[in-house]
């Protein structure tokens, strides 16, 4: 164990890779020389050389058009799109190229590559450059959706979405760079589909991802001291999506909320409810909650910004109606 | 450029492979056999064949929604195409992707492509691969006349260009983007004009003279080997039939037609091998009959072929 | 009323040598942008009409919509009732169709292999070419602005015959008695059966040469004949060469970009009326840089050179003339 920030965290991941298979290699805006917008990738470029650190014009439909297009040819790109909310505009490339070629050419190609790109609000950065989109992604067939929350997972689910043959949207937030986590050296790989319980509780199940798992296990803590014990439960992985530990841990509760930054309509947390509805509603007791942004753009005032982001009273609060 | 009798009649026999498979693709379609959209290559085979005659099976290709001339001209098998034509789960795609969506990896063939523009970054991609890899092979992207204006286009040629990658990208101007025509889609004649604002050479030819296109993808295939980096050839052509099987093309002008039917590929190279004594007409029959019978016997396969299974639905979403 | 054709050949600057060489890239905003020029010229100068070529990118049309509002001209605008074929066919048509219109002048925008399709259809009408092709021997770089004058000057028939207007020599390609094309500069035969990718580029296919004139500071194979023994476009003589590796080296700027050793066996001056027989065949035959005809082992060919070539403008010579007479016309008044 090492203590790391997150950002170095999923940084080493890229470098334990690209370490073990010279097929790896990193490409974006920015990556190079200058370190990453936000730091992620420093320090990479002067270890692996240009050819395999490769700073790209802005031109995010070439940036992930090429990487598809080498990904079929044999290599393993991982590739960055500065801020999530740009993906608008290579949509194609992920929706009709990455995530459609195995499935129409019959499963005869393969397309490993990794779409590494920061979310979140929080940061002052308005509404082009603070979106959490993670649900645009999971509505695709074809593609894995993982949203790391502490340094541990932002490592090991990053050599796992490298060592997948698929296109995995790497989601990190902005928010959580600079946090301290005690993370495992060496292979160690957190697998994608696969649920991680961050403290166990009886009374209800939280499930949050992404920068809501701090804020939950925060809500979790103020609960526990006025006698609420929450179970708080980090999927990592929306797509595949590990269903069977959050039945399991709404049987024990009986009680569901969900958490997360994105807007609420069309959301992911939707999703999750409307598969516990269905394959667990003899669990519940109570009715499903979530707690999101509102349906707004995300604005720039810190005083809206605050506003727009769910934070721990919100989670509080749509516990204790549980109870009411 | 030397060339040979053998290079000649193969090029014809590739032409008119093309030429007969789609042919055959109209009546199946016709009669309803396959479903969905048809594209049809007819007019425009010189481009795919003088272009693939410069490849081997280690070279990439991207093609596009009028893609069945590419496949053909690059080494895809005939049968598997019809079956997938047909839905078939002996299909290239096993039935999953269909007329616009065939691929053979093994062979470098990326895909046909329903998004227009969509292989140009793609084909990038697999030259960013080649090169990678420090091997010599290329790929080549073919696209329309519509496509060079999608945002693809600049951008795929940008990254090309800065990073000198071997690929060559091949417009079939057939001078139609669907109905829209060329003066009123862009305000260039030679779409390889536009390849001089990214630092590399463009050339226009004659798309309906298998020898022209031929010469000038041989130069530039020998370029991106030799790591001097992309360049674009255009090939002025013309598709005999509607943008899909069931347009009647009311947007051409008939005068129009009629002269570019005139100037049919086949029939320009059919003329030289008579000319040349490359080959007698009787010979050139042979050559026809010969591609008819693997063509019927490519179908016979496809109508025995089974359906996929409802239950395959599901099946090659993911890699294991 | 005065007319004056133009010939903006969209297709000029285009083919391989962009790809084997470092040919100029002309694109066609900027042919667009030289007809502006020379229409500005002509108008200046009080030509009533202009006739002009039509084409699939309107390199025309799109020159007079561009004009500002202030620059807009008052001159009649028509266009050649040619069908088009979009290639090099378009240029001879509109060719033969305004000398039978009777225009004065036709300006021609292309390379040498756009004024040989001119040639051989405009007849007696003098041409003046701007180049914006890719071996230009034939046309100049000549600004527009003052080629538009000088064509506009011809055409109102201020000026005609030397030093403003001059004859050229021209090459007569016949096979089995029968003349099938021309050439204005050169005619070149090559070890090859396909007009292909129609540009020269790969001298080890040489074999014969004629050509109407060749001087050093020439582009293409002309320069070949510069390098040994020039031949001015005035004088009423031309050459004959033979390539081939065991005579003597001649270094020549064959293409834009490319300067080779072409290996000459032998050569020799020819004289108008001179026909210089094909001996090595099966061949091409490429007429001023492009490859057009194929000879067969069992045809006959030979080439003569005439002094019946397009007259052809000479725009110093043309504007100097006026000058003159402007100041005969105010001594006399």
């Amino acid at each position: 164990m090492k203590t790391m920030t997150y950002v170095e965290a999923l940084r080493d991941g890229m470098r334990f890779e690209m370490n073990k298979d010279p097929n790896v290699y990193l490409a974006g805006e920015d990556v190079g020389i200058f370190g990453g917008c936000f730091g992620q990738t420093a320090g990479l470029y002067q270890e692996f050389g240009p050819e395999r650190v490769i700073d790209t014009p802005i031109t995010e439909t070439a940036i992930i058009g090429h990487a598809v297009g080498a990904a079929a040819s044999g290599l393993r790109p991982i590739v960055e799109i500065m801020f999530i909310d740009f993906t608008g505009v290579c949509m194609d490339e992920i929706l009709n190229q990455a995530t459609k070629m195995r499935y129409m050419f019959g499963g005869k190609a393969k397309v490993p590559m990794v779409i590494r790109t920061p979310c979140g609000a929080g940061v002052g950065a308005a509404a082009q450059h603070s979106q959490s989109l993670e649900a645009f992604f999971t509505h695709i067939p074809g593609i894995k959706v993982v949203m790391p929350s502490v340094a541990a997972d932002a490592r090991g689910l990053m050599i796992a979405a490298i060592r997948d043959d698929n296109p995995v949207m790497y989601i990190e937030h902005k928010g959580l760079l600079g946090v301290e986590g005690e993370v495992p050296e060496g292979d160690v790989v957190v697998p994608l589909g696969k649920a991680d319980i961050k403290k166990e509780g009886s009374d209800v199940t939280i499930v949050a991802w992404s920068a809501m798992v701090g804020k939950a296990m925060n809500a979790a803590a103020s609960l526990e001291k006025e006698g609420i014990s929450a179970e708080v439960l980090d999927p990592r992985t929306l797509k595949p999506l590990d269903i069977d530990s959050i039945l399991s841990s709404v049987a024990k509760t009986g009680k569901l909320v969900i958490v997360h930054e994105a807007n609420k309509t069309g959301g992911f947390g939707g999703e999750i409810a409307a598969l516990v509805a269905d394959q667990g509603f003899d669990y519940l007791n109570a009715p499903i909650k979530r707690v999101t942004a509102p349906d707004s753009p995300v604005p720039f005032s810190p005083v809206l910004e605050k506003a727009y982001v769910p934070g721990e009273e919100k989670i509080i609060a749509a516990v204790k109606e549980l109870f009411a | 450029m030397e060339v040979t009798k053998e290079t000649l009649l193969g090029f014809y026999e590739t032409m008119v492979t093309i030429r007969t498979f789609e042919e055959k693709a109209m009546e199946l379609f016709a009669a309803g056999y396959i479903p969905g959209f048809v594209h049809l290559y007819i007019g425009e085979e010189a481009v795919a064949t003088g272009v693939c005659a410069n490849l081997t099976e280690r070279d990439f290709i991207t093609s596009t929604h009028r893609g069945h001339g590419h496949l053909i001209a690059k080494g895809g098998k005939i049968d598997l195409m019809m079956a997938e034509l047909m839905g078939k789960v002996t299909g290239y795609c096993k039935g999953k992707g269909g007329s616009m969506h065939i691929a053979d990896v093994d062979l470098g063939i990326l895909g046909a492509n329903g998004i227009v523009g969509a292989g140009q970054p793609i084909a990038a991609g697999a030259a960013f691969a080649c090169k990678y890899k420090k091997q010599d092979n290329v790929c080549v992207c073919f696209f329309g006349d519509g496509a060079s204006n999608r945002g693809t286009f600049h951008e795929a040629l940008n990254l090309a260009s800065i990073f000198k990658l071997p690929v060559i990208y091949v417009c079939e101007n057939n001078l139609y983007g669907i109905s829209n025509c060329q003066r009123d889609h862009m305000n260039v004649s030679d779409i390889s004009d536009r390849a001089a604002s990214y630092g590399i050479p463009g050339v226009s030819v004659d798309g309906n003279d298998v020898m022209a296109v031929y010469e000038a993808a041989a130069e530039a295939v020998k370029r991106a080997r030799k790591g001097e980096g992309p360049s674009m050839i255009e090939c002025k052509t013309w598709r005999h039939r509607g943008h899909f099987e069931g347009d009647p093309g009311i947007y051409k002008n008939a005068k129009e037609q009629e002269a570019w039917i005139k100037k049919d590929p086949i029939i320009k190279l059919e003329k030289k091998l008579v000319e040349y004594e490359y080959a007698a007409e009787d010979e050139l029959n042979a050559i026809k009959d010969a591609a008819k019978e693997r063509i019927e016997a490519a179908v016979e396969f496809a109508k025995n072929s089974p359906d996929p299974e409802p239950e395959d639905v599901l099946r090659d979403v993911y890699a294991d | 009323m005065a007319t004056v054709g133009i010939i903006a050949n969209p297709a000029s600057g285009k083919d391989i040598r962009r790809l084997v060489s470092y040919g100029t890239v002309f694109d066609n905003q900027e042919k667009v942008n030289i007809v502006r020029r020379i229409i500005l010229g002509l108008s200046a100068v009080g030509v009533a009409r202009i006739l002009y070529m039509p084409d699939y990118y309107g390199i025309v049309p799109q020159a007079l919509d561009g004009l500002k509002q202030e620059d807009k001209v008052s001159l009649e605008v028509e266009r050649a009732d040619i069908e088009l074929t979009a290639d090099q066919q378009d240029s001879l048509n509109a060719a033969i169709f305004m000398r039978e219109s009777g225009v004065g002048c036709i300006v021609t925008l292309g390379g040498d292999g756009t004024n040989r399709m001119v040639a051989k259809g405009c007849g007696n009408i003098p041409l003046l070419p701007v180049s914006t092709g890719t071996n230009n021997v034939f046309p100049g770089m000549i600004e527009g602005t003052v080629a538009g004058m000088a064509a506009g000057v011809v055409a109102l028939g201020i000026a005609d015959g030397p030093p403003a207007v001059m004859p050229s020599k021209k090459l007569v390609i016949y096979k089995n008695g029968q003349p099938v094309d021309i050439a204005l500069i050169d005619a070149v035969t090559l070890r090859d059966r396909f007009v292909g990718a129609r540009a020269i580029w790969e001298t080890e296919r040489l074999l014969q040469a004629v050509v109407t004139r060749g001087e050093p500071h020439n582009i293409g194979i002309a320069s070949v004949v510069g390098n040994i023994e020039p031949v001015i476009p005035e004088s009423d003589e031309g050459m004959a060469l033979e390539f081939g590796g065991e005579g003597r080296s001649v270094l020549s700027p064959i293409a834009p970009g490319l300067i080779v050793k072409v290996g000459v066996k032998g050569h020799k001056k020819i004289m108008i009326g001179d026909e210089v027989r094909i001996i090595r065949k099966p061949c091409i035959i490429a007429l001023d840089g492009e490859r057009e005809v194929e000879v067969k082992e069992d045809e006959e060919a030979c080439i003569k050179l005439t002094f019946d070539g397009p007259r052809v403008v000479d725009v110093r010579g043309v504007l100097h003339e006026r000058v003159k007479k402007w100041a005969g016309e105010r001594s006399e008044g």
